[in-house]
């Protein structure tokens, strides 16, 4: 993999990669206690482009999420996932997070006994790799000021990690993990939930503070309002596990005014969910 | 009465050896012989969890020195070399550094004979006071042949400052073990002691190891106790470790045990006075082919007395360890509570955990009585959690199990034994 590590801390990023990605999905099918809830998805994501997947509940897309990162629940059943090539389903969960994936999850779990900063400490060092673990100060002082940007009170540092979180907090946390660990790839699945209006700003302000080339984004979201804030290059609709429209911004803006119903009718689908059959 | 045969090679000259090596007094050889015809005539007891039939109940002889000690125990004492210890290796205190200023305020630590010599009349008022060898064959035994252990007084309102710590080892030339030791602390007194228990290399099987704590806590007196144990595979090893809380008293444990023995525990505060407290936190890491029944137990006969017990278990390979967590509020200690959590955790599909709450309540006005008890594999979305932000699974586990054992460990007085105890642990977490 062509990534390159920068030392000069005190800067924005602590892993600076040189590449811009290329995250490709290639009808995928995945499969939860023998149903398939994904049913040949593709999805191509550049470094540099925000999708948005929309659809309504029970449509797959936390599965898909989950089964992007290699959630043991998910078997995937067939397709191709690679990024820069290389291909995904191969690799374990850590390895997935440490070729640069991420995925913001709908219910991060809680770890008691270990706290936020241990826990961000060793991932860092996982993803920059032995030798190159960064210096305890300089972890601490980038700790401090991306808690500060995403206005996270600086004692939830050694707090249990997510432990009593409240719901806003466990997304705010999610968010600082990412800032930390700089992936390639950032799924953010429901980030919006249960956060208040300031703090929706505050995390869509995180998002566009790391959009590059070098990072590609894929968003699920139910609201219009997250994507005003990052406004996305792609919307994908998502029905019964695979994407059954795309199209821009307008799409979602559609989608928020009148529903799916249109396009359900449109499409001919009755029932949505995975559970129904096209 | 059993009719299953015990076979016992346990013979009373073990006594006469005792009490001429150490020139002991009449009241104690008398009470060694009351103890040992309640030995004999105890039968080997039934225990629901725990079959004791085919467990031989010989001890001794007792030799007079055994070698120096391991190079663990000696890297532990050298580490605790600026502080208050004594070495027990097989029975002999051979090493110690009590320093001069811990007998300043009236304090008295020392190995047990020695305070059977130097203080007879507080040892003989209190040894015997809060375990009885009545309760139990292996109480007996011990009350019989005990060799030596810790005896630290505290008198009162005098505030210990330093951590007072005991290091045992065994060894196979030991011929088993009877470790006894004696906690009093008066009125308003305040001290922690921690005990280590180690072993050096394998252990003889067929043997005993029974080793018992008494705690005295006088009012408003505060204890911590620590204690470290290894119980190993070889011998069957019993353990009582009980504190008698007087008004107000507070009495602090932490226990942890790291081991593959047959062993049988009774860890214990009795809550005789209004207002006394106590809270209880254990580790067990269980490997091998360990058998391990602990019982954590809290008597609430004082009234407004309060109890927690935390118990959390780390099993693997054929480990089968079964943790009884108990709480009896007896008739009239009206207003008193009590909380229990029984955690074990099972990381190998071999092992075997049994979490048991018991909770025996004879008083209407009780203000809390709380129980958990879960017996599980560690969680696949927290493992998933944290692999998901890079961390290679081994690690993660790794971090999962510390996280859980990590704040009990916390509560070890002694840094110097925190950190021994924690090195252990880490060792035996593959
Ligand atoms: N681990 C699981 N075990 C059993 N069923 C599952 C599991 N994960 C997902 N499912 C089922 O798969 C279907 C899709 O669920 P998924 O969480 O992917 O939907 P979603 O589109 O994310 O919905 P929402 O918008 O409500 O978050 C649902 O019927 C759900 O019950
Ligand atoms: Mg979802």
């Amino acid at each position: 993999m062509t990534e390159k590590v920068n030392f000069t801390f005190g800067q924005e990023r602590l892993v600076t990669r040189m590449a811009s990605p290329v995250f490709q999905i290639r009808d995928l099918h995945v499969k939860v206690e023998n149903k398939e809830i994904v049913r040949g998805l593709s999805l191509e994501i550049k470094g540099g482009e925000i999708h948005a997947i929309m659809g309504p509940n029970g449509t797959g897309k936390s599965t898909l999420a989950s089964a992007l990162m290699g959630h043991p629940a998910y078997e995937i059943t067939g397709g191709s996932v690679t990024l820069d090539g290389e291909n995904v389903l191969e690799m374990s969960v850590d390895e997935r997070a440490r070729a640069g994936m991420f995925l913001a999850m709908q219910y991060p779990a809680e770890v008691s006994g270990v706290s936020n900063a241990n826990f961000l400490r060793t991932a860092l060092n996982s993803r920059l790799g032995e030798g190159n673990e960064v210096p305890v100060l300089k972890f601490h002082r980038q700790l401090q000021q991306k808690m500060k940007e995403l206005n996270i009170d600086p004692t939830f540092a050694e707090r249990y990690l997510n432990e009593g979180f409240s719901g806003g907090e466990k997304k705010r946390n999610e968010i600082l993990q990412m800032a930390m660990l700089n992936p390639r790839l950032a799924i953010l699945d429901e980030i919006d939930s249960g956060l208040d209006i300031d703090a929706l700003r505050i995390v869509a302000d995180a998002v566009n503070s790391l959009r590059s080339p070098e990072i590609g984004f894929l968003i699920i979201t139910h609201y219009q309002r997250l994507l005003q804030h990052i406004v996305p290059d792609h919307v994908h609709v998502m029905m019964q596990g695979r994407i059954v429209r795309s199209g821009g911004r307008e799409l979602a803006e559609k989608l928020e005014q009148n529903g799916y119903d249109w396009l359900k009718q449109e499409l001919g689908i009755e029932d949505e969910t995975v559970g129904a059959e096209a | 009465m059993t009719t299953e045969q015990t076979p016992i090679s346990t013979t009373s000259s073990l006594i006469t050896d005792l009490v001429h090596r150490f020139n002991e007094p009449a009241w104690l050889r008398e009470r060694r012989e009351a103890a040992f015809a309640k030995y004999e005539e105890m039968p080997t007891p039934k225990l629901e969890k725990t079959d004791l039939r085919r467990r031989s109940f010989d001890i001794g002889p007792f030799a007079s020195l055994t070698a120096g000690g391991s190079a663990r125990v000696r890297a532990l004492l050298d580490s605790l070399k600026d502080k208050a210890f004594v070495f027990i290796r097989d029975g002999v205190a051979v090493q110690s550094n009590i320093p001069d200023t811990i007998h300043q305020q009236g304090v008295v630590l020392s190995s047990l004979h020695a305070a059977v010599s130097s203080h007879g009349s507080l040892v003989e008022k209190h040894l015997g006071s809060v375990v009885t060898a009545e309760e139990s064959k292996w109480a007996a035994l011990n009350a019989a042949f005990w060799n030596d252990g810790a005896f630290l007084y505290v008198p009162r309102n005098v505030k210990l400052e330093e951590t007072v710590t005991f290091v045992y080892e065994s060894s196979a030339q030991g011929h088993g073990a009877a470790v006894r030791s004696l906690l009093v602390a008066e009125e308003g007194a305040e001290c922690a002691y921690t005990e280590v228990f180690l072993t050096d290399g394998e252990l003889e099987s067929g043997k005993v190891h029974a080793d018992v704590l008494e705690v005295v806590a006088g009012a408003r007196a505060s204890v911590k106790i620590a204690a470290s144990t290894e119980y190993r595979k070889g011998p069957t090893n019993f353990t009582i470790r009980r504190a008698k809380l007087a008004s107000d008293a507070k009495v602090d444990w932490v226990y942890c045990d790291i081991g593959d023995g047959f062993t049988v525990g009774l860890l214990e505060s009795d809550l005789v006075g209004t207002g006394s407290t106590s809270t209880l936190s254990g580790i067990g890491i269980g490997f091998g082919r360990q058998h391990f029944e602990l019982t954590a137990s809290m008597l609430h006969r004082g009234r407004y007395s309060e109890s927690d017990i935390s118990m959390h278990g780390a099993i693997r390979e054929r480990a089968n360890s079964i943790y009884r967590t108990s709480t009896h509020i007896f008739r009239h200690a009206a207003g008193a509570g009590s909380e229990q959590r029984d955690r074990m955790l099972m990381l190998d599909g071999t092992a075997r955990a049994d979490a048991i709450p018991m909770l025996l309540i004879d008083e209407n006005d009780v203000q809390r009585c709380g129980h958990a008890a879960s017996v599980g594999r560690l969680d696949e979305n927290q493992l998933y959690y944290l692999q998901s932000r890079g961390i290679p699974e081994k690690q993660a586990r790794r971090m999962i199990i510390w996280g859980y054992l990590e704040p009990t460990l916390e509560a070890f007085p002694d840094e110097v034994v925190r950190e021994f105890v924690r090195q252990h642990i880490d060792e035996e977490l593959v």
